[in-house]
C-alpha cells in the first residue's frame, strides 16, 4: 500500500497514541475476560479510580511533593559540588591528580550499597535521603564537567589568546562556556540517578513514612496493587516532566547547543 | 609593519626517534602594506609558518621579528602586532555576532557602550547590519566569514595573518569574500599574509606570491604580481593574469608531484 506524504504524516502523529490506547484497552479486556484478581493485575480503570481517590484525599499530592523536595535538595547539592569540583579538576592538573584515585574508586561502586552505612551514621531521616541521592548524582556530574573542561575546543582557546585574552579570561570566557553542553549532559544523568536513589531510600528507610517510595512499598506490603500501579504512573509522569523541564532550561540557558556547526 | 622571518624551522618529533621537518630555514622579509600570499601543496608547512608568525606556535629554531620602517630601523621581537583569521573561523558559538566581534576589546576592558559602538560600525562595513544578535550557528558560511574578519579588524593591529580563510566556502561565496578582502586591503593598507593552495586566489589577491616547495617547506620562487589596484575578479580574464597563473601552475605542479611521491614512499615504508 502506498501512502501519500500527508497520510504518512497523519500516521506518524497518531500511531504512537493509538498503540498506547490499544495497549490499555487490551489490558482492560484481558483482566475483564480472564477474571484476573486485582492483587495480581488490576484493570486500568481500577487504577485510575484509585489514582483519583488518592489525589482527592491528598495522599498523592503530599507524598509526591515530599519526594520532589528531596530530589531537588539532593540534586542541588550534587550539582553545585559536582560542577565546582569538575571545573577545578579541569583547570588544575594537581587537583585532577588528587581527585582521580577517589573518583576511580568510588564511581563504579553501586551507591545503593552505601545505604546501610548511611542509616547507621545518619538514621533514616531527611539527611540520609538527601546525602545518598547527592552522593550518587555527584559522580556523573563531576565527570562530565571535568571532561567538558578538558575537551574545550583548542581552536577557540588559541583564537581567544590571539585576541588578547589572558589566562584567566581564557578560562572564564572560553573554557567554561565551551564546557556547558557537557556540564548539562552530566546534570541530566545526575537528575536521573537522584530520582532513582531518593525513591529507593524512601523504600528502605522505614521510619520516614512519606514519599513515593514509601507509598509504593507500603501499598505493596498490604497488597493494594492498584495503589502500586497508581504510584508507578505518577512516578513515570513526574520523571518525564522533570526531564522535559531540564531540556527546556537547557535551551533557554544555552540556545547555541541546539544549533549544529556553531563555529 | 615589516615582518622579518629568519631561518625558521619547525621539526615535529615522530615515533622511534624519527622526525618530520615541516619547515626548513625559511627566511623572508614581508614588507609593510603589502599583500603576500603563501602558496604551496598541502603539507608544505605554509600553515605552520603563519602560525609561527602569529606567535601561536613556536619555531624549533629561527626568529620572527617586526619593524616599522617609518618609526625605527631596529627590529624587535614579535608582540601583539598581528591578528589571525583562521580557516576554522573559531567564532565563539555561545556569543552573538556583536559579542564575537567585540571580544578583543572586551578583553582589554573597554566599556560595553564603547566596544559595541565600534563593533556595530565594523559589522555595518562588512554588510552585517541587522545581524548583531544572531548566533554564529544561525548564519551562512559567508556571513560567518565576515564576522571573523570584523573580529580581527576591530583589533586595529597592523598585520593581518590569514590561514586559508576561504578554503571551506562554496565557489560563489568565495568570490564575494575575495572582493571584500581586496576592498578592505585597499582601505586599510594593512600588512597581510595569506595562506592558500589556490593559485588563482593567490594571484588575484597578492602583491607577491611565495611558492613553497613540498615538505620540508622552503621558498621555491617568489612571483611578483604587478597588477594594478584596485583589483576585481575581471582581472582573471586578462593576459597578464594568465601568464602569472601559468608560471605559478608549473611551479606548483612540480611540487605536487614531489609531494605525491613522498606520500607514496611514506606509505610503502609504513607497510
Amino acid at each position: 500500500m502506498k501512502l501519500s506524504a500527508r497520510g504518512r504524516r497523519i500516521l506518524e502523529l497518531t500511531l504512537p497514541a493509538l498503540t498506547v490506547v490499544a495497549f490499555v484497552a487490551g489490558w482492560e479486556a484481558l483482566v475483564d475476560l480472564r477474571g484476573i484478581a486485582p492483587i495480581y493485575l488490576p484493570a486500568p480503570s481500577a487504577i485510575v479510580e484509585y489514582l483519583l481517590r488518592m489525589i482527592a484525599d491528598g495522599s498523592m499530592g503530599f507524598n509526591l511533593g515530599v519526594t520532589l523536595l528531596r530530589i531537588f535538595a539532593g540534586f542541588a547539592v550534587a550539582a553545585v559540588a559536582g560542577v565546582m569540583v569538575g571545573i577545578v579538576m579541569g583547570m588544575s592538573r594537581i587537583a585532577a591528580r588528587v581527585a582521580d584515585p577517589w573518583i576511580a574508586a568510588l564511581y563504579p561502586l553501586p551507591k545503593i550499597s552505601l545505604i546501610p552505612l548511611l542509616i547507621i551514621w545518619l538514621g533514616t531521616g531527611e539527611t540520609y535521603k538527601i546525602v545518598i541521592s547527592a552522593v550518587s548524582a555527584f559522580f556523573p556530574i563531576v565527570i562530565s564537567a571535568y571532561s567538558g573542561i578538558r575537551q574545550a575546543d583548542q581552536g577557540l582557546i588559541k583564537a581567544a589568546k590571539d585576541l588578547g585574552a589572558n589566562r584567566r579570561q581564557v578560562q572564564m570566557k572560553v573554557v567554561i562556556p565551551a564546557a556547558i553542553p557537557s556540564i548539562f549532559a552530566g546534570l541530566h544523568l545526575g537528575m536521573g540517578v537522584t530520582i532513582i536513589l531518593v525513591v529507593a531510600a524512601e523504600m528502605i528507610g522505614g521510619s520516614g513514612e512519606s514519599g513515593m517510595g514509601y507509598l509504593l512499598i507500603h501499598a505493596g506490603q498490604v497488597m493494594e496493587t492498584e495503589k502500586v500501579f497508581a504510584s508507578l504512573v505518577v512516578l513515570a509522569v513526574m520523571g518525564a516532566l522533570v526531564i522535559k523541564a531540564q531540556q527546556w532550561i537547557d535551551r533557554r540557558v544555552a540556545p547555541w547547543t541546539a544549533l549544529h556547526d556553531g563555529h | 609593519m615589516d615582518i622579518l622571518v629568519e631561518d625558521v624551522s619547525r621539526i615535529w618529533p615522530g615515533r622511534k626517534g624519527t622526525s618530520v621537518t615541516a619547515l626548513q630555514d625559511f627566511s623572508y622579509h614581508f614588507r609593510s602594506g603589502r599583500f603576500t600570499c603563501l602558496l604551496g601543496p598541502s603539507g608544505c608547512g605554509k600553515s605552520t609558518l603563519i602560525q609561527i608568525m602569529g606567535g601561536i606556535e613556536d619555531a624549533t629554531s629561527g626568529s620572527v621579528r617586526v619593524v616599522d620602517p617609518a618609526l625605527s630601523s631596529r627590529a624587535r621581537p614579535l608582540g601583539r602586532d598581528s591578528v589571525m583569521v583562521w580557516q576554522t573561523l573559531n567564532l565563539f558559538p555561545w556569543r552573538n555576532v556583536l559579542d564575537n566581534v567585540a571580544f578583543g576589546l572586551e578583553m582589554q576592558g573597554m566599556p560595553r557602550a564603547q566596544r559595541y559602538a565600534k563593533a556595530r560600525a565594523l559589522l555595518a562595513s562588512v554588510g552585517l547590519r541587522g545581524f548583531e544578535t544572531h548566533l554564529p550557528g544561525q548564519l551562512s558560511g559567508g556571513m560567518r566569514q565576515r564576522v571573523a574578519l570584523a573580529r580581527a579588524l576591530i583589533m586595529a593591529r597592523p598585520i593581518m595573518l590569514m590561514d586559508e580563510p576561504f578554503g571551506a566556502l562554496d565557489a560563489q561565496t568565495k568570490i564575494v569574500m575575495q572582493e571584500e578582502l581586496l576592498r578592505i586591503f585597499d582601505e586599510t593598507r594593512k600588512t597581510i599574509v595569506f595562506v592558500t593552495h589556490a593559485i588563482e586566489e593567490a594571484i588575484l589577491l597578492g602583491d607577491e606570491v611565495i611558492v613553497m616547495t613540498a615538505r620540508p617547506g622552503r621558498i621555491k620562487e617568489v612571483i611578483t604580481v604587478d597588477l594594478p589596484r584596485p583589483r576585481s575578479l575581471e582581472l582573471v580574464s586578462t593576459k597578464e593574469f594568465g601568464m602569472l597563473f601559468d608560471r605559478a601552475f608549473h611551479l606548483i605542479r612540480e611540487e605536487v608531484m614531489k609531494s605525491l611521491e613522498q606520500q607514496a614512499a611514506m606509505l610503502e615504508e609504513a607497510q
